[in-house]
């Protein structure tokens, strides 16, 4: 072999990579022969929220390939509601952390968290756990709270809505990533990734009189899709959500999913949550049309699963 | 030089301002402050002013008040009364950088205006026996100065404090953040701006002449404040009647051709001791019988005993009239409003007004009517902004009074600040528990407008925010869901109809209780242990 050949050869490896092609960088990292695919989704039960988390990092080859050195990161939970920790109506304030700390790590120049909440704002972050959570991680909590800070942007692929009123904090960012927490949902049926965008738009008002579950899958057309969407499923509000009223509406079920295809992880998430309660796919409606409108697949048997227990 | 010699430090003005300063800077800052950052106890403060004290029957606090005014005379006026302090600042403003002949200095005697200063003070009292607030709403100090920091200082502060956020933000500071304005109306901005202009102009034209006319508390006060032991005194010998101390009396009080001070509209400001530069008046123990040789069970007038005074004029005796009838009255005004727990609702014949929401705590409307003087402190401590100074939608008898503006905002499940920082008590404290279970109204479910059934899409939002579950969502057509509504479990905390996405009527509105009901708190849920290990898919 040439030198030259070997060197455009190298170059074209290098472009590979960069590319994502991620079977090949995670053998070629782990020194291996044997060619793992990464999977399309990660998922794992019966861990702490950090040690899941971790899990599914390592199995999808890393924050890194996620998240690059020096990018602004945005962090998206759910933080909805001025709901303590045990009572899950919001994300688990130790994975956010957890994964501020990740990114942080990996060379994020600064991470940002909000949301849009349903709640007065200061009640839910302090309630949730959230706030603190991501200052002890070293991270920026902002505020969602007020109309100034949303910008609008177009959605050309939505069905109903054609433009929202979008948090500048995201529009800023380099990267983002959806960390949902599971649970049952009055309106939407369920909510999780692809409902906790409505988190990062101002006028909700507007989803839910133009047909909520159309709506929220229009909204996860926005062209720029959140590298990771990690879904929070250590606790589970299975019944009277998206808010709960007590600890009888949980069930700790120790789980958590990871994917960067929306639709497969909402997928997955309801059978997980079938676990528990019976849910019908077609009341979810949002995860089929978003389907429709080609922004993943809910069709798991033909991705690459990876299930993982502690 | 040999007056500015003589000149002495006038200890008792600092320690009046300084007093001032101590209560108002806290008090200011308590209305306009809208991050929750001071503590929550600052609203104790609140409760030395006196008309709230009246309508709360904190009889302790009246007769300390009393007492003082009878010792030292209207302290109250210069350094409790917020409004009081204001009207000072105010002049102080205007005083910068001009003459001392047309600032400090501006003012001459006048004649006190009786007639004027009673009989709004009998009117007031009476009103307030009759359980009839209106009046006391329009002349109360206090209320007037909440107004004006509620719906004219606060937003200022806001606007600024937006400013300041974006400029910060800019710079990738998040210390400060942007909030958004909810709580002014055009009712309480209106009021707010008239009882500005009328403390400016008056200030600056009369000095305390609100404080000595239109205020009832100035009024009740000035009966006690005539007799007080310390009073302003001239030194007959040494006056040379220069009119220094007149021209700079903000009551316009003292006369100093015949070197008289009248006591009771003297607020102990003290100015006129600095005015004067031959020491010739000052504050010091003067009790009106060592000088006017009345017999000595006089000083018992003061208490609630009508007749025993032997008055050297009528006017004095109309005075000791009064006062004994308004001494006598407190317990009654205090007594009224528990006592009205049965709502006229019957022969309230404007039926077809719209009842308002009133706070949770505040028990019923017309008890709420009867005590509320519309101080705003509720409207600005409320953390989600829900409470609003009303304009003529209920009628002119709740013009200002705070109520649930449901359509922007809601009552938050857990929270009970209302009740714990409202100085009259028109709205009771209550515990969590209390409050989670107290009705304000009950949401009413209009299907006919309702996206579910109009669009036939799902929506849900009125479910998600309700925090008992009184809302829940139950099968409609398909996999559709539509809400319903258990009345006996909503509290109408609003947070259905001020997330109901249907415009310009809610599909789902909360109807008030004139009568504020007890719900029985959600059934609590047995806890299951749920395991599963599998990921079902």
């Amino acid at each position: 072999m040439k030198r030259r050949d070997f060197l455009k050869t190298s170059v074209v490896a290098g472009a590979a990579l960069s590319l994502n092609f991620d079977g090949l960088q995670a053998a070629l990292t782990s020194d291996t022969t044997a060619v793992e695919a990464v999977p399309d989704l990660v998922a794992v039960m019966g861990g702490e929220p950090e040690a899941m988390l971790d899990k599914a990092l390592e199995a999808l080859g890393g924050i890194e390939k996620y998240i690059k050195k020096g990018q602004k990161v945005v962090i998206k939970p759910n933080i909805g509601w001025d709901r303590t920790p045990e009572l899950a109506g919001n994300t688990n304030p130790l994975l956010v952390k957890a994964l501020v700390k990740r990114c942080l790590s990996a060379g994020a120049s600064k991470v940002t968290v909000f949301d849009h909440t349903c709640d007065d704002w200061q009640k839910c972050y302090k309630s949730s756990g959230i706030e603190a959570a991501v200052k002890e991680a070293g991270g920026i909590v902002l505020p969602g709270n007020d109309e100034k800070y949303y910008k609008t942007i177009t959605v050309p692929g939505g069905l109903k809505i054609k433009e929202a009123r979008i948090h500048e904090a995201l529009l800023d960012a380099d990267a983002w990533i959806n960390v949902p927490i599971l649970k049952n949902h009055g309106g939407a049926k369920l909510s999780c990734a692809m409902k906790n965008l409505m988190g990062i738009v101002w006028d909700r008002r507007v989803f839910h009189s133009n047909d909520l579950q159309q709506c929220i899958a229009d909204l996860c057309t926005w062209q720029k899709k959140p590298v990771l969407n990690i879904v929070d499923a250590y606790r589970m509000m299975h019944q009277n959500g998206p808010q709960g009223r007590s600890a009888a509406d949980v069930a700790t079920i120790k789980s958590l999913l990871a994917s960067s295809d929306i639709v497969a992880i909402d997928t997955a998430a309801l059978g997980l949550f079938n676990q528990v309660k019976k849910l019908d796919m077609a009341a979810v409606g949002h995860i089929g049309k978003g389907e429709s409108l080609k922004i993943g697949s809910t069709d798991l048997s033909k991705l690459n699963i990876k299930r993982i227990k502690i | 030089m040999k007056q500015t010699g003589k000149k002495q430090v006038n200890h008792l003005k600092r320690l009046r301002v300084l007093l001032a300063i101590l209560l108002f800077v806290p008090v200011l800052l308590y209305f306009v402050d809208f991050t929750g950052a001071l503590p929550q106890g600052v609203h104790a403060l609140l409760h030395f002013q006196i008309v709230p004290a009246v309508l709360s029957g904190a009889a302790g606090i009246i007769v300390l008040q009393f007492i003082f005014a009878f010792v030292f005379g209207r302290i109250y006026c210069s350094v409790i009364c917020p409004a009081g302090i204001f009207q000072d600042i105010i002049n102080r403003l205007f005083c910068i950088r001009k003459k001392k002949s047309r600032g400090v200095r501006r003012f001459s005697y006048h004649k006190p205006q009786n007639i004027l200063r009673y009989v709004l003070l009998g009117l007031t009292v009476a009103s307030l026996i009759s359980g009839f607030t209106s009046l006391i709403v329009w002349l109360d100090p206090y209320s007037n100065f909440g107004r004006i920091a509620t719906n004219l200082f606060r937003p200022v502060v806001m606007w600024g404090n937006n400013i300041f956020a974006d400029l910060l933000m800019r710079i990738e500071n998040y210390a400060l953040y942007h909030v958004t304005i909810h709580t002014v109306t055009w009712a309480g901005l209106i009021a707010g701006i008239i009882i500005l202009l009328v403390f400016i102009v008056l200030t600056i034209f009369r000095g305390r002449l609100f404080c000595n006319t239109l205020c009832p508390v100035g009024a009740l006060l000035s009966l006690v404040s005539r007799y007080s032991f310390f009073r302003m005194t001239f030194n007959t010998e040494t006056c040379n009647h220069c009119g220094n101390c007149e021209r700079s009396c903000k009551a316009e009080a003292i006369d100093s051709k015949s070197m008289k001070v009248d006591t009771s509209r003297c607020v102990d400001c003290f100015n006129c001791t600095s005015s004067c530069t031959r020491n010739s008046i000052r504050y010091r123990w003067a009790p009106f019988f060592v000088k006017e040789r009345v017999a000595k069970e006089e000083v018992a007038a003061s208490a609630p005993a009508p007749g025993i005074a032997k008055p050297s004029s009528g006017s004095r005796r109309s005075f000791f009239a009064t006062s004994a009838a308004i001494a006598a009255s407190l317990p009654v005004v205090s007594a009224i409003a528990p006592s009205d727990d049965v709502p006229e609702g019957e022969n309230t014949a404007a039926d077809d007004q719209p009842a308002p929401v009133t706070p949770p705590g505040s028990v019923n409307l017309e008890r709420f009517k009867d005590k509320c003087t519309a101080c705003h402190l509720c409207v600005v401590r409320c953390p989600t902004q829900v409470l609003r100074p009303a304009g003529f939608q209920f009628g002119f008898d709740y013009l200002l009074r705070p109520y649930c503006a449901f359509k922007s905002s809601y009552c938050n499940y857990e929270c009970t600040v209302c009740g714990e920082v409202c100085p009259v008590h028109a709205i009771q404290g209550l515990t969590k528990e209390e409050k989670r279970t107290t009705q304000v109204g009950i949401a009413t479910f209009h299907i006919h407008r309702c996206i579910v059934y109009t669009e036939g899409t799902d929506c849900g939002a009125c479910s998600e925010h309700c925090p008992t579950q009184a809302v829940h969502m139950i099968p409609y057509e398909g996999t559709l869901t539509i809400p319903q509504v258990e009345p006996e479990l909503c509290i109408g905390c609003g947070g259905c109809e001020s997330i109901c996405p249907v415009n310009p009527h809610r599909a789902i509105i909360v109807v008030a209780n004139k009568e504020h009901q007890q719900v029985s708190p959600p059934e609590e849920e047995e806890v299951k242990e749920i395991e599963i290990d599998s990921f079902g898919f």
